[in-house]
C-alpha cells in the first residue's frame, strides 16, 4: 500500500484552537448529552464558562477533546458508567502524574548514589 | 497465515464456560486497554483479547472456531480454512457487533469477514461497507504520542511520526493505513502537551472533512538532567572545601555549560537558581542545580591531619542536633 510522506510544519496556535460543543460531538461521534453530562461529571470543562454559560456557547480545548476521546474509549471498551469513568479518568491522572515523579526522583537517587563512590 | 489460538489468549481452557470467557475477557480489556496500560504492546494485546472475545463469546462463531481449529491447521503450523468456507455467523451475513472489528487479524477477516477478499461471496461486506458511501461523516482524529529528547525540546526539531488511519477503499470498506509524516516541532514543548495537525488525521467519508492528527509529547530520560514543570534539574558534585570556602564551578547547561558561584558555607542539597535557563518558551523554565559534597576516594596523610585540627577547631558543631544526639 502506498505510504504517504509529506512535510508538515506545526502551526502552534493551531493548538490553541477551540471546539463548540457541536464540534466536540461530531469529533466523538456522540450525542451532546453525553458531553453534557461529562461536563457535570467534571470529566472535561469548558474554558472560562459559569455555571450560567448557556451550553451553546460553551467552548473546549484541545486537552478536553483528547479526554473526550479517551473517556468514549474507555466507556466504549471496559463498559463504564459515567461515575466510574470520572473516577477512572481521574486515578489514571495521579497514577500519570505519580510515574512521571517516581522515574524523576528514581533518576535524582540514582544520581546521588553513583556520585558518593565515584568521587 | 498463523492459526490464532483464541483461548490461549484469553488464558483460558477449551471448555472454559461462557461466564469464564466472559471473566478472563473483562479482566484482560482492563489490563490491557492501552489508556491505562503502559505496558509495551499493550495495544496489540488488547486487540488480540478484544478479537478472540469476539468469537468465543458468540456460541455459533465459537462452534466454528472451535471445527476449524480441528481440521484447519496444516503439518507445518499454518493455516488455511477449508475450501468453500463461509461462516453462517459472520458479519456479512448480517451479524451484529458493538467492538471496533477494524483492526482484527486477516486470520478473523478469513474465517468471519463476510468474503472481504476472494470470490464466491457477494454479501454487503464488512462494517457496514454500503451505508458510508451515501454519507457524509468527518474523518477520525488519530491519536500518537511523540518522545522527544531534551536537546530536541531546546532546539526544536524535524520528527518523522508514523500513525494508522481509516479509509474507505473503492468498495466502501474502510481499512486502516499507514501514514508518515514529517513534523517540524518548535522548540519548548512540555511533557503531557498537545499539538493539533489539521486534517492529517483519517480521511472524510463521502465528501466530508479529513479528522486531525493529535500529537501528545513526551520527554524522554535523560542522562544528566531531570525535567519539572519548565524547570530544569540536575545534581552537581562539589568538593567539601569547594561548599566550605566558595567556589566558580562550571555547571552543564543542556547544550552547553555556564560558571557558578557557590556560596560560601554550602551544605550537601542546597539549591542554586540559574534564572531563564530551563524550557525556553515565552516564559522560560529555570534550572535548578542542586549541590553535592563528595569526598575524594583517598585522602593523603596531610591532608587527614588537617581534617583533624578542623574537627579539633569545630568541636562544638553537632551535625545530628535534628535527630537529639
Amino acid at each position: 500500500m502506498a505510504r504517504n510522506e509529506s512535510v508538515f510544519t506545526i502551526d502552534v496556535t493551531a493548538s490553541r484552537a477551540t471546539f463548540s460543543l457541536r464540534e466536540m460531538c461530531e469529533r466523538g461521534e456522540c450525542h451532546a448529552e453525553l458531553v453534557v453530562k461529562m461536563v457535570s461529571y467534571g470529566i472535561i470543562e469548558p474554558i472560562e464558562s459559569t455555571s450560567e454559560t448557556p451550553e451553546q456557547s460553551w467552548e473546549f480545548d484541545l486537552v478536553a477533546l483528547m479526554r473526550l476521546h479517551k473517556a468514549i474509549r474507555l466507556q466504549r471498551d471496559l463498559k463504564l458508567n459515567l461515575p466510574g469513568l470520572a473516577m477512572s479518568l481521574e486515578l489514571l491522572d495521579e497514577v500519570e502524574s505519580m510515574r512521571r515523579d517516581i522515574s524523576r526522583l528514581r533518576q535524582q537517587l540514582a544520581d546521588l548514589s553513583t556520585d558518593q563512590g565515584g568521587g | 497465515m498463523d492459526f490464532k489460538d483464541y483461548y490461549a489468549a484469553l488464558g483460558v481452557s477449551e471448555s472454559a464456560s461462557p461466564e469464564e470467557i466472559k471473566k478472563a475477557y473483562r479482566k484482560l480489556a482492563r489490563k490491557y486497554h492501552p489508556d491505562v496500560s503502559k505496558e509495551d504492546k499493550a495495544a496489540d494485546k488488547f486487540k488480540d483479547v478484544g478479537e478472540a472475545y469476539e468469537v468465543l463469546k458468540d456460541p455459533e462463531k465459537r462452534a466454528e472456531y472451535d471445527q476449524l481449529r480441528q481440521y484447519g491447521t496444516r503439518a507445518d503450523g499454518s493455516f488455511q480454512p477449508p475450501p468453500g468456507w463461509q461462516s453462517a455467523s459472520g458479519f456479512g451475513g448480517g451479524g451484529y457487533t458493538d467492538a471496533d472489528t477494524r483492526e482484527f487479524s486477516d486470520f478473523f477477516e478469513q474465517i468471519f469477514g463476510g468474503g472481504r477478499r476472494g470470490g464466491g461471496f457477494s454479501g454487503a461486506g464488512f462494517g457496514g461497507g454500503g451505508f458510508q458511501r451515501d454519507m457524509r461523516m468527518r474523518g477520525e482524529d488519530v491519536h500518537a504520542r511523540l518522545a522527544l529528547f531534551l536537546e530536541e525540546v531546546f532546539q526544536g526539531c524535524e520528527k518523522k511520526v508514523t500513525f494508522t488511519v481509516h479509509e474507505a477503499d473503492k468498495q466502501g470498506r474502510v481499512r486502516p493505513r499507514q501514514k508518515t509524516l514529517n513534523v517540524k516541532i518548535p522548540a519548548g514543548m512540555r511533557e503531557g502537551q498537545h499539538l493539533r495537525l489539521k486534517g492529517q488525521g483519517s480521511p472524510g467519508f463521502g465528501g466530508g472533512e479529513a479528522g486531525d492528527l493529535l500529537l501528545e509529547i513526551e520527554l524522554a530520560p535523560h542522562p544528566t538532567f531531570t525535567v519539572e514543570g519548565r524547570d530544569v534539574l540536575v545534581t552537581v558534585p562539589v568538593a567539601p572545601w569547594e561548599a566550605a570556602l566558595g567556589a566558580s564551578i562550571t555547571v552543564p547547561t543542556v547544550g552547553s555549560r555556564v560558571t557558578v558561584k557557590v556560596p560560601k558555607n554550602s551544605s550537601s542539597g542546597r539549591k542554586l537558581r540559574l534564572k531563564g535557563k530551563g524550557l525556553p518558551g515565552k516564559h522560560p523554565g529555570d534550572q535548578i542545580v542542586t549541590l553535592q559534597i563528595v569526598m575524594p576516594e583517598q585522602h593523603s596523610k596531610e591532608a587527614e591531619q588537617l581534617y583533624q585540627k578542623l574537627a579539633d577547631a569545630e568541636q562544638p558543631f553537632n551535625p545530628r542536633s535534628k535527630l537529639h544526639l
